[in-house]
């Protein structure tokens, strides 16, 4: 039981975080066609925005505040300096410029900041644990699970509420109808990567605060199983990107918790192996777009 | 209802080699219904979607006084022209109420209009909740027309409304486009059902590889010998 307590905590706890950056990658490639692998750097450049609040000696809340805002601006900004002169290119040149600016924020960040990890120090009322039963749950996991359920929520209504959520979700259906809609596009997709970079900027603090530091390659990891969250999730499906999340986190933490020792050097394999098995069954993803349309 | 509404001049579209229309001259004058004919990759849908801005184009278009050639999509539907595109193209994932409620300018009051279109539209009343991926063929072209006037339009440019339906779908689609033509709404038909359009517009244009091979009063078209040729096999 308590193991059982331990372990859905973990999955619920990693599986928001994941579901929070594979929808800020979903919502991109809604509008643009582009899986965004500088998504990560936004990530990281929030954990680098959220130490400096918190080493200049800014309350806890307003550094987190700070950082999640950096996210959105930053991803606005990306696109406004990056995608934009080359919207109407190929996927592959869209692709190439998100490596470009992955690598040109790496670069960055190793020379202008450290190319070595930072310690952020997080409140000490967070380091504590609360025990349920037997098993030990730490604040900070409780802060994640809090803080990525009722960001999802807050995307389900805001998906399912507003103007531009419906534009943004009829855009992963049909971009170009969306324009018939008399929505300008340009300001659609400049929507999308300032949400995508707020979503990233809540998934960056919550990634820092439970490893409790920051480097320049932070973002790389989990940005690759966002993309592989919203791979099995079905690409482009809002709803696939959270279950994916799930999904992977449940399969990971599975294998973390239960693997024997002996095995677990092949433990990513396993997850991989998974996956596969996965695609081979759902080869557009669980929510993926079926290709057949009724007429 | 004599002022013109929309022209295109020497409107040609090219999708690299190949040209798909060659210097179309269209006219649609306020209120009236003007069938665009053709067989398959004559350049009708091309034409539509070049209007509204969604390929390129040479050449100019003018709509209700304003030169609108190469403006962007939404300010083209901004000013009052809107399309209802070949297959419905309906967002699959999104509620019939979603579907509509985009159609309509973001900031714009939608109510009365949102009510009006239910009360013409009944069964879409019942189905508000729906995805609409799910409705039948002929819920989804009343959708895709009830959406495309969310907006408001003077000039609804319709592609292929009876594609893939039943004949009594169809015929209730054609009474939904007859109650809206009285309610003084131009519109161009793009239709494969040459007899049907030809009963129901004012005008109407042949194409034929891209070029404007006929035009006419519809009525005189239905009985001209040439149409009947091209379009019918020389039968009646």
């Amino acid at each position: 039981m308590d193991a059982l307590i331990s372990y859905l905590v973990n999955v619920i706890s990693l599986g928001g975080t994941y579901a929070l950056l594979a929808l800020g990658l979903a919502v991109i490639f809604s509008v643009l066609g582009l899986i965004n692998f500088a998504h990560g750097e936004l990530m990281t450049l929030t954990g680098y925005v959220l130490l400096a609040g918190i080493l200049t000696g800014q309350p806890f809340w307003l550094a987190v505040f700070v950082a999640v805002i950096a996210g959105g601006i930053s991803a606005a900004l990306m696109e406004f300096a990056a995608f934009r002169p080359v919207r109407n290119a190929s996927g592959a040149t869209l692709l190439m410029t998100s490596f470009a600016v992955s690598m040109l924020l790496q670069v960055l960040f190793q020379n202008g900041i450290s190319p070595r990890g930072q310690a952020v120090p997080v409140p000490t009322w967070l380091t504590t644990s609360l025990s349920i039963g037997n098993s030990q749950i730490s604040k900070v996991q409780i802060m994640s699970i809090t803080v990525g359920v009722l960001a999802l929520l807050a995307l389900k209504f805001f998906f399912d509420r507003s103007y531009w959520g419906w534009a943004i979700r009829a855009a992963a259906d049909d971009f170009e109808i969306v324009g018939l809609m008399g929505v300008k596009a340009s300001r659609l997709i400049s929507f999308a990567f300032l949400l995508s970079g707020l979503l990233a900027g809540v998934a960056g603090v919550l990634w820092v605060i439970q490893r409790g530091s920051v480097d320049p390659l932070m973002g790389f990891k989990p940005v690759l199983a966002a993309f592989i969250v919203a791979v099995i999730g079905g690409l482009g499906s809002l709803t696939g990107a959270v279950a994916g999340g799930f999904i992977l986190s449940a399969i990971e933490i599975a294998l973390q918790t239960w693997l024997p020792p002996n095995v677990m050097p092949y433990r990513d394999a396993i997850t991989y192996t998974i996956v596969v098995i996965i695609l081979s069954i759902f080869p557009n993803g669980i929510f993926g777009k079926r290709t057949q349309e009724k007429v | 209802m004599s002022n013109t509404l929309l022209t295109t001049t020497d409107l040609s579209i090219s999708y690299g080699a190949v040209k798909a229309v060659r210097g179309s001259n269209l006219e649609v004058k306020e209120g009236e219904v003007v069938a665009l004919l053709g067989p398959n990759g004559a350049g009708k849908s091309s034409t539509l979607r070049a209007i509204v801005g969604l390929i390129k184009s040479q050449g100019a278009v003018n709509f209700a006084g304003q030169d609108i050639t190469g403006a962007p999509t939404e300010r083209i539907v901004s000013l009052g022209l809107s399309l209802v595109p070949e297959g419905r193209r309906l967002f699959p994932h999104l509620t019939v109420r979603e579907n509509l409620m985009l159609g309509a300018p973001r900031k714009a009051k939608s109510d009365d209009l949102f009510d009006d279109l239910l009360n013409r539209l009944p069964i879409l009343r019942e189905r508000l909740q729906q995805v609409s991926g799910t409705l039948s063929g002929g819920e989804q072209q009343q959708v895709a027309i009830a959406r495309a006037l969310m907006s408001r339009p003077k000039l609804l440019l319709i592609d292929e409304p009876s594609l893939g339906l039943a004949p009594t779908i169809v015929d209730a689609v054609y009474q939904l486009l007859s109650d809206l033509r009285k309610t003084g709404l131009a519109m161009v038909i793009v239709e494969q059902e040459v007899m049907r359009v030809l009963k129901f517009a004012d005008r109407a244009y042949a194409m034929s590889t891209g070029e404007i091979a006929l035009e006419g009063l519809a009525a005189d078209l239905r009985t001209s010998d040439e149409v009947k040729k091209v379009y019918l096999g020389g039968a009646e």
